[in-house]
């Protein structure tokens, strides 16, 4: 393969990848991404292949593995061209019924279609499936239809060509002009607007001068990140190497969390064959301009995705965050100017040069511009990657989108932001997803990621969970942090065991202001929004586990209690056997009754309690009722 | 003695030409000889004797009944891949976290002597070299067990009693999260979010995702592995 010198070349080999692909000939696309292939996805591609080889459609029928379309609760998806039909949820025993009745009998295997919640109809195109009619799906549509292991298949849909435009019609200046005018701002969750952290970068003075993808996404229940780097490296990389035109980068690094293995591979075979194309390294479309990438893979620590830690972790030393009024726009790896962008804010770049400023303009609400892609998770029926233009409300990302809540249980909280993001209840439910509207809530928009809970779900307890969870993760550097982290953890525990007193709540808001204030980083400079949120929106539920001692959602462990009703057990012996500390008492005909000193309350007796008994209830412990007498006798219903 | 052994020791009594670590994984493989050369290198013998203790102690830990010699030789061996990890990122002090994940992948732990090479190898101190691997969850100090377990206890997975699945393995394996069954068939630990969260709860044994789990589906799922 030979390096493509000049922006007619990559024309011409685009029309020749073109040329040979016929658009009425039959292919199968599989996704690969993490999610289906936990589902058994890598089953479903050999048994079609295997199939493929039996029937000697070999060559006649394409069969491609791309990477993620975002729905993967309904994974492993398959999807038919030409007719661009969709199948979900398919097994490798379904292979051969949608081998015979889809592609030699051209008809439809109805029951792998989507079945709309509300209508039960069967979707036949992707505009019917509400989970997709209502997104503008402007970054990740292509992961359909690239196998992200193919260089070609990218530069068939358009990709490099904005790259070639920026390096022979374009100055640096003008590019960072157009960046600036499209208003774009970061989408890893500080939202800073892009053009201008790269002009910092570029008035800075030191050489080399950096380039930096961040694909830490430490945020948990966020997925985008993954889904772009594993099913559409190129995009990023063609960002990457336009912003370095830009600001004047020779060098660039891209770190991606080693819990995203896929990801790593798919990166380094897009960058390896982007150099043997002459689209990446030395000369690169032969115009004259150098860039070369790294990867540097993260280690399992959250705080290092921070963009101070995460360029220590580069140099090879502890990923611990540096003091911000040093910027590191100015002052990153090694004391050079670094400038350090999320993985979606690059992937938009190339759209913003092809299209132009004013089209990025046309999306979004008057400060923040463009799509976002969200991870839309929780208690709703659809879950997964929702791309769509900001300002859209709450209301409808969960239920146009999301199908509502799951089970038909009641809405209670939306999260917001991960750790450093604020909850949401249902009175501002229409409140528009936009930077500066979260903030003004208390929330931020963080990486995307939207976590929905219902009835079912504590809102002390998730956010005794975060500061868990951020208290851990704390590098340890300030006192705010780690002290204070870890005094508020403590209180919250105490509420969650039934042991909070008058005034804890007040302690915490006092904490909270005091670890605010006063931290080196944004990981205990957010920490309290979880905990200042919910005490701003959910005061009764506080109130509730201090003063009555009483679990609304029935989670906190030693709140609760499990009580078998005695009018419904029909003595079968089957929580006794599968209690795993033997706390039930009762034989056959005996009524099975739950030692409370025993119990850890697990739930296993109600998980296996048969359905139609349903003699397990989960209780407040302090409604426990008085307990049946022992050796009392079943009486049966007839 | 035999030929090998000779052209080792002269390349020893010569040994202008060697850096101080191919001294170290040399006289390493004629160890008993090395004493009685009376070569005026006293740090060397030094180092030499402190990686002879850790060859036995490491073969202890790995449960392999060795004599010291075959402890010694097996030690050197895995060494040499450690070097060939080295030379894979140049021996670049910048490239630490990189080395220590690939010594990680391969061993599915950082066992002492591998991280005291790397620092020698490196010039870096090896309390830097603990401060990364104490830092950053990824490495272990401790043998894992043949079968990893990871639990995502993410916000997604939590809210759908993630927890709950934890609890039920710990309770079925006898251990808690971060430590390893005595039989050292299975590690158990959580994570903070593998990027499945559309299908949560979910469990991660060797590569191999599980999702959609209950506290019995998971447990059960543990029965396939020997």
């Amino acid at each position: 393969m030979n390096k493509i010198k000049s922006p007619s070349e990559l024309e011409k080999l685009r029309k020749e990848i073109l040329g040979k692909k016929d658009p009425k000939k039959p292919s199968i696309v599989i996704c690969g991404g993490t999610g289906c292939n936990a589902l058994g996805a890598q089953q479903v591609v050999t048994v079609f292949k295997e199939a493929i080889k039996k029937q000697d459609l070999e060559g006649k029928i394409d069969i491609k593995e791309t990477g993620c379309l975002g729905f993967c609760e309904k994974g492993p998806r398959v999807i038919i061209y030409p007719e661009e039909i969709y199948y979900f949820q398919v097994q490798s025993s379904d292979v051969s019924e949608i081998m015979s009745k889809t592609i030699i009998e051209k008809g439809l295997v109805e029951r792998l279609l989507y079945t709309d919640l509300v209508t039960v109809e069967k979707a036949k195109n992707i505009s019917d499936i509400s989970f997709y009619k209502h997104q503008v799906r402007t970054l990740l549509q292509n992961n359909a239809k690239i196998d992200p292991k193919r260089i070609e298949d990218y530069i068939a849909t358009g990709g490099y060509s904005a790259l070639a435009k920026v390096l022979y019609k374009m100055t640096p200046e003008q590019v960072l002009e157009e960046v600036k005018k499209a208003n774009l701002r970061g989408r890893g969750g500080g939202g800073f607007p892009t053009g201008r952290k790269w002009e910092t970068t570029r008035n800075a003075s030191g050489e080399p001068k950096y380039v930096i993808v961040n694909c830490d996404e430490g945020d948990p229940g966020a997925f985008m990140n993954r889904s772009l780097m594993e099913g559409n490296p190129h995009s990023v990389l063609e960002g990457l190497t336009i912003g370095a035109y830009a600001i004047g980068s020779h060098e660039g690094f891209v770190y991606v969390r080693q819990e995203y293995p896929l990801a790593v591979e798919n990166t380094r075979i897009a960058i390896k064959q982007a150099e043997k194309h002459g689209l990446l390294g030395k000369d690169i479309l032969g115009s004259g301009f150098d860039f070369t990438v790294k990867i540097h893979r993260g280690a399992g620590a959250f705080v290092s995705g921070e963009s101070s830690a995460l360029m220590t972790a580069i140099e090879g030393k502890v990923g611990e965050p540096k003091p911000k009024y040093i910027h590191t726009a100015e002052k990153g790896i090694w004391d050079k100017p670094s400038n350090l962008n999320n993985v979606e804010t690059w992937a938009n770049v190339p759209l913003i040069i092809s299209k132009g400023a004013d089209w990025f303009r046309s999306t979004g609400t008057e400060g923040s511009k463009g799509t976002k892609i969200f991870s839309l998770v929780g208690k709703v029926n659809n879950t997964g990657l929702v791309e769509v233009p900001m300002g859209i409300t709450f209301r409808d990302m969960i239920y146009k989108i999301g199908g509502g809540i799951r089970f038909g249980k009641k809405f209670k909280a939306v999260q917001i932001g991960g750790p450093s993001g604020g909850f949401i209840p249902e009175n501002l439910l229409d409140t528009r997803i936009d930077f500066d509207e979260l903030r003004k809530i208390g929330g931020m928009m963080g990486s995307g990621g939207i976590i929905v809970m219902d009835e079912d779900t504590c809102i002390v307890d998730v956010a005794r969970y975060y500061i868990d969870f951020l208290s851990q993760e704390s590098c340890g550097k300030c006192v705010p942090c780690r002290e204070g982290l870890r005094q508020m953890l403590n209180i919250l525990n105490n509420i969650c065991a039934g042991k909070g007193k008058d005034g804890d709540v007040e302690l915490l808001e006092e904490l909270s202001e005091f670890v605010m204030d006063a931290s080196l980083c944004a990981l205990g400079g957010t920490a309290p929004n979880p905990v200042l949120t919910s005490i701003r929106y959910f005061r009764d539920e506080y109130n509730a586990h201090i003063k009555e001692n009483y679990c609304p959602a029935g989670v906190c462990r030693e709140l609760i209690t499990y009580y078998i009703q005695p009018e419904k057990c029909q003595a079968c012996g089957i929580c006794v056997r599968e209690c795993p500390t033997e706390a039930i008492y009762g034989g056959k005909n005996i009524i099975h009754v739950i030692d409370q000193k025993k119990c850890i309350r697990c739930n296993t007796c109600l998980d296996v309690c048969p359905e139609r008994f349903s003699a397990v209830e989960k209780i407040p412990r302090k409604s426990l009722p008085l307990s049946v007498p022992p050796d009392t006798k079943v009486v049966r219903k007839r | 003695m035999s030929e090998k052994k000779h052209s080792i020791l002269s390349q020893l009594q010569n040994n202008a030409t060697l850096s101080k670590s191919s001294l170290l994984l040399r006289g390493l493989e004629i160890l008993e000889r090395y004493y009685t050369l009376g070569l005026d290198q006293p740090l060397i013998r030094f180092e030499l004797r402190r990686l002879e203790e850790e060859a036995v102690h490491y073969a202890k830990i790995l449960k392999r009944i060795r004599r010291r010699e075959e402890a010694i030789s097996d030690l050197v061996q895995e060494l040499r891949d450690v070097e060939e990890i080295m030379e894979k990122y140049g021996a670049d002090k910048n490239a630490l976290i990189q080395i220590l994940l690939d010594i990680q992948t391969r061993n599915h732990w950082l066992p002492k002597p591998h991280l005291m090479w790397v620092a020698e190898r490196l010039g870096v101190p090896l309390a830097r070299i603990y401060q990364i691997a104490s830092f950053y969850k990824a490495f272990s100090l401790t043998p894992k067990g043949r079968h990893n377990i990871r639990v995502c206890l993410g916000t997604a997975c939590y809210v759908r009693q993630g927890q709950k699945i934890l609890e039920a393995i710990e309770r079925t394996l006898c251990i808690k999260a971060g430590e390893t069954t005595s039989n050292g068939k299975f590690s158990l630990e959580s994570v903070n979010c593998i990027g499945c969260c559309a299908l949560g709860p979910v469990m991660e044994i060797d590569g191999q995702y599980y999702g959609e789990l209950s506290a019995t589906k998971a447990v059960k799922v543990l029965s396939n592995y020997s």
